[in-house]
């Protein structure tokens, strides 16, 4: 259970990013969170893993108080969350392999890491992510030399290696067409099914949202707008939510 | 309609109109201020100097040949009697021969001199026997030099002026013809043996250096690296602890730790498998003991204990195995002394040589950190739970003897040399700055979240406190004097025992140390956070960029004190500035770095190092090994001037043929340098083409 309470992020410039968020999401549910840009998706993933450090307010995981936690602990508690990003944020000089057992890091002794050895073990665990994700043969190839769906698919890959218990997806398919994007999504739908992983994911397209999310969240200049079913939104919800002017898009 | 108003226009071009002026002016003080004279390049012994200098210059003095001197002789007789026959021509050989014509004549009288059978194209010179044996060299008419050249088919024909020698009228003289015939193909001459000898001196000279710099600049470079550095802040509490244990851990490390290591090299030196199997071993038990008690793999947190434990023994197997390291390396030195392995072997011997020296050192540096990682260990937890009045009392406490330690250490520095000094006011000061706005925050405006801070006033508060601490520092510690007159402070000695030696002046430091540091201490209490990445960051950049700013010829002068003249000097010099060069190239290369890596490795929870480790480093070593190259580049260049100070190099050479004015010879090390320096100059360039 992931309970956000009044969480407020004001950034060093003034911006109020976050107003006074709160929230429940139970284990093993699949949110969509939608909103313009600058509405405040992603500072509301980053706050989650304090990527971003929240101004106000707590968030508090399986009883674990995020916004408390020291350096140590948080290290602890971010290893169970995987995060994927909208430009995929890989190494692209690194192989595909490298940039999966990075995941892991989170386990593996500091000083291990000094002089780049992994335990054994580690690597057939990072076969498994990446056939999980359908791309074992691109595992020596570097993570530049891959099309932009599968360089996210490493990247989900990546955060299967941190045996995660909840997945931050921030704009995971901006980046790719609308076939890509839907095969990424049914990756997430899969984790969110057969693992039970608790995902939430910002998202564009509200087509997207409807298709794969059991709730969907609306943030408007950093306020909860909406907060409820995918099919609750009807076209008067979804102008409040986008603006007058906005026209509602499908991708397919 | 008009969009700019006239009058704007008008007052533009009446600005353009003074700012041509001024540049107008400040070109012209720059003109005269150069002494810039074009009459001094046209005066005619200028020129003729300067031709004689590009000439030799330009005609280097790369081969030499040998030559073996073939003589042929004719007779000559002083003023012509009537009856004057010419000799019969001479005969066909195939050795060289010659005829005068005429045969005879008085003094100053011009004969053509014909020879055969001589060296083709080669060189030779006409002298003139007397009766007494003496030869005289005649100069042929028309040349301006003693040698004449032979043409293509081995004979010439040349103009000689009979000499005027006293009483031989009526005398046989002897004209004699020395010609040249070279021995064998040219060959290198022996300045250009001695050029390549210096070439590969100064070549290595810069690989050396180069190649030293690359491990300090690239550690540097981190903390030159703002993007890295910036989100760095440690708790207040933690780093007072930190810098008031550093002393004591340094005095425990270098006093206690250096025994041990010293023991260990004492092992490492006397025998070879045994102490090779120790370091195995020692080194086995570090590996194995962090697996055991350290962060491992499944574990979830490490109790503290274990986590000390753990730091002692890594801090003693250390020690022992750089000591046993270095003693080997000792043992190696003495093992071969020529040949390949004997390079080698001195080259590990000097290693080993220098564990040795600097074991103290490194003792102490591991005893520092050891007990401050120990001590932030042990009171990280308790440092959350303190109330908020224990928590100021504890920062003054802390505070206090930070400051100390801060300030004594830059005023033993600043013991050294009188403006060094400057070096205690400018840290007080930066100590100073913190108190009024956290007077200010605290008692007057406390922040609030969301509600922007007044940054303007507290920059003036900061500046103000910056300017008294430094003012108040600098009166109390007398700096003005050790400014004006040079003087370095009074070194009578306050303290003295356990090891330890502290003047008056570093106590009175101490003091004022202690005091900022308990003020800005209690304000601040345990619990804020210190910027400590930006400070890092600051220094180091500060430091880079001063040691940037030093011509490594000025290094190489400071250096050829301290080494004496020779390539060390110049490797030193090079090393140091490559360093401070390299470190600050090398760090724009990590800001320019995606930083969208490092979000998502501290997003699986990897530690600060792992990010580094696994996100910042594969991207930056393509460029790193560009600006490598290119260091290199510059180093060669650099090291063939610097010989001008002392440096070694070719640079020493060129600067005595020029000193003995013998430009040809100078002239061969100009083309060596332009040789090596445009085919490093093409080889870096390709092979930075291929990492960027």
């Amino acid at each position: 259970m992931l309970i956000i309470e009044n969480l407020t992020k004001i950034y060093d410039n003034g911006f109020k990013a976050l107003d006074n968020i709160s929230l429940e999401i139970p284990d093993g549910q699949f949110v969509s969170i939608i909103g313009l840009s600058g509405s405040g998706k992603s500072t509301l993933l980053r706050c989650i893993n304090r990527l971003v450090e929240p101004t106000k307010g707590r968030i508090i995981w399986n009883g674990l108080d995020i916004t408390a936690a020291t350096d140590d602990e948080l290290r602890q508690i971010r290893r169970r969350i995987g995060m994927i990003f909208q430009q995929f944020n890989l190494v692209k000089r690194s192989s595909v392999l490298t940039n999966v057992m990075a995941g892991r890091l989170g386990y593996i002794n500091p000083i291990f890491s000094l002089f780049n050895y992994f335990p054994p073990g580690e690597k057939q665990r990072a076969m498994a992510a990446l056939q999980r994700v359908g791309i074992p043969e691109k595992a020596m190839n570097r993570a530049s030399a891959l099309s932009g769906g599968q360089q996210q698919r490493v990247g989900i890959a990546r955060t299967l290696m941190q045996d995660p218990e909840m997945l931050l997806a921030d704009e995971p398919v901006a980046s790719l067409d609308p076939a890509t994007s839907h095969s990424v999504m049914k990756y997430l739908e899969l984790l969110n099914s057969e693992d039970g992983l608790t995902v939430l994911c910002s998202l564009h397209f509200l087509s997207l949202a409807r298709a794969y999310s059991d709730r969907v969240i609306a943030l408007k200049d950093g306020k909860l707008e909406f907060d409820g079913l995918p099919k609750d939104i009807d076209n008067e919800r979804f102008k409040m939510i986008y603006g007058e002017d906005a026209v509602e898009v499908e991708i397919h | 309609m008009n969009t700019s108003p006239p009058s704007r226009t008008l007052l533009w071009r009446l600005v353009l109109v003074v700012l041509a002026a001024a540049v107008l002016v400040i070109f012209s003080y720059g003109w005269t201020v150069t002494d810039i004279d074009l009459a001094v390049p046209q005066e005619a012994q200028r020129q003729e100097n300067v031709g004689n200098a590009l000439r030799e210059l330009l005609s280097p003095n790369v081969f030499s040949q040998e030559y073996e001197v073939k003589t042929a002789t004719t007779s000559f007789l002083i003023n012509c009697p009537a009856d004057f026959t010419a000799p019969a021509a001479a005969p066909a050989t195939d050795q060289p021969y010659i005829v005068v014509e005429p045969g005879c004549g008085t003094a100053n009288e011009p004969v053509t001199v014909s020879g055969f059978n001589f060296a083709a194209n080669g060189l030779a010179r006409v002298n003139w026997i007397a009766l007494d044996g003496e030869r005289r060299i005649r100069q042929v008419i028309g040349t301006g030099e003693d040698n004449f050249s032979i043409n293509a088919e081995g004979s010439f024909s040349v103009q000689v002026e009979v000499p005027r020698i006293r009483g031989t009228t009526g005398e046989t003289h002897t004209v004699e013809v020395q010609g040249r015939f070279p021995l064998g193909l040219p060959t290198l001459s022996a300045t250009t043996g001695l050029v390549l000898e210096k070439m590969v001196e100064t070549i290595f000279l810069a690989l050396i250096a180069t190649a030293v710099s690359i491990l300090p600049s690239a550690i540097l470079s981190f903390f030159a690296a703002q993007n890295l550095m910036r989100p760095v802040r440690t708790s207040l509490g933690g780093l007072l602890l930190t810098v008031a244990l550093f002393p004591v851990g340094w005095w425990i490390g270098s006093t206690l730790l250096t025994q041990l290591g010293m023991l260990a090299l004492n092992i490492g030196r006397g025998n070879f498998s045994g102490s090779a199997a120790a370091t195995l071993f020692v080194f086995v038990g570090m590996v194995a003991s962090t697996r055991k008690l350290g962060t491992g793999s499944t574990l979830e947190t490490v109790s503290q204990p274990r986590a000390l434990l753990n730091a002692v023994l890594i801090a003693l197997g250390s020690v022992l195995v750089i000591g046993l390291v270095g003693g080997l390396g000792l043992l190696f030195g003495s093992l071969f002394s020529e040949g390949i392995p004997g390079y080698l072997s001195a080259f590990i011997g000097s290693l080993g040589g220098m564990v040795e020296l600097v074991m103290p050192l490194i003792a102490g540096v591991i005893g520092a950190f050891t007990l401050s990682s120990i001590g932030t260990t042990l009171t990280r937890d308790a440092f959350k739970r303190l109330s908020a009045t224990t928590s100021h009392l504890l920062g003054g406490v802390l505070g206090a003897l930070a400051g100390a330690v801060v300030l004594g250490a830059t005023s033993a520095v600043g013991m050294s040399a009188a403006w060094m000094g400057l070096l205690t006011p400018f840290v007080a000061g930066g100590l100073a700055s913190v108190i009024l706005p956290q007077l200010y925050q605290r008692f007057i405006n406390p922040p609030q979240p969301g509600v922007m801070p007044n940054r303007p006033l507290l920059t003036l508060l900061n500046w103000i406190g910056t300017v008294i601490g430094f003012v108040a520092t600098f009166l109390l510690l007398n700096v003005r004097q050790a400014l004006v007159e040079g003087t370095l402070p009074d070194p009578a000695i306050g303290f003295a025992g356990m090891g330890i030696v502290l003047p008056v002046y570093v106590l009175q430091a101490m003091l004022i140390g202690a005091v900022i540091g308990a003020v800005a201490g209690a304000l601040a209490g345990t619990r804020g956070n210190f910027p400590i990445g930006t400070v890092l960051y600051s220094t180091t950049r500060t430091v880079l960029n001063a040691l940037r700013s030093i011509e490594p010829l000025i290094m190489g002068l400071v250096f050829v004190i301290w080494v004496g003249i020779g390539p060390f000097a110049g490797v030193l010099a090079l090393t140091l500035h490559s360093i401070a060069s390299l470190g600050k190239l090398y760090s724009e290369q990590i800001e320019s770095i995606d930083t969208g890596p490092i979000e998502a490795l501290q997003s699986t929870g990897a530690n600060r190092l792992q990010t580094i480790m696994y996100a910042v480093v594969p991207q930056i070593i393509p460029p790193y090994i560009a600006f490598t190259m290119y260091r290199w580049d510059i180093n060669v260049r650099m090291s063939t001037i610097i010989g001008f100070v002392g440096g070694g190099g070719i640079g020493f050479l060129l600067q005595q043929q020029i000193n003995l004015l013998r430009y040809r010879d100078a002239g061969v090390a100009v083309l060596a340098i332009a040789i090596v320096v445009s085919i490093l100059d093409y080889a870096s360039a390709a092979i930075r083409e291929r990492y960027t």
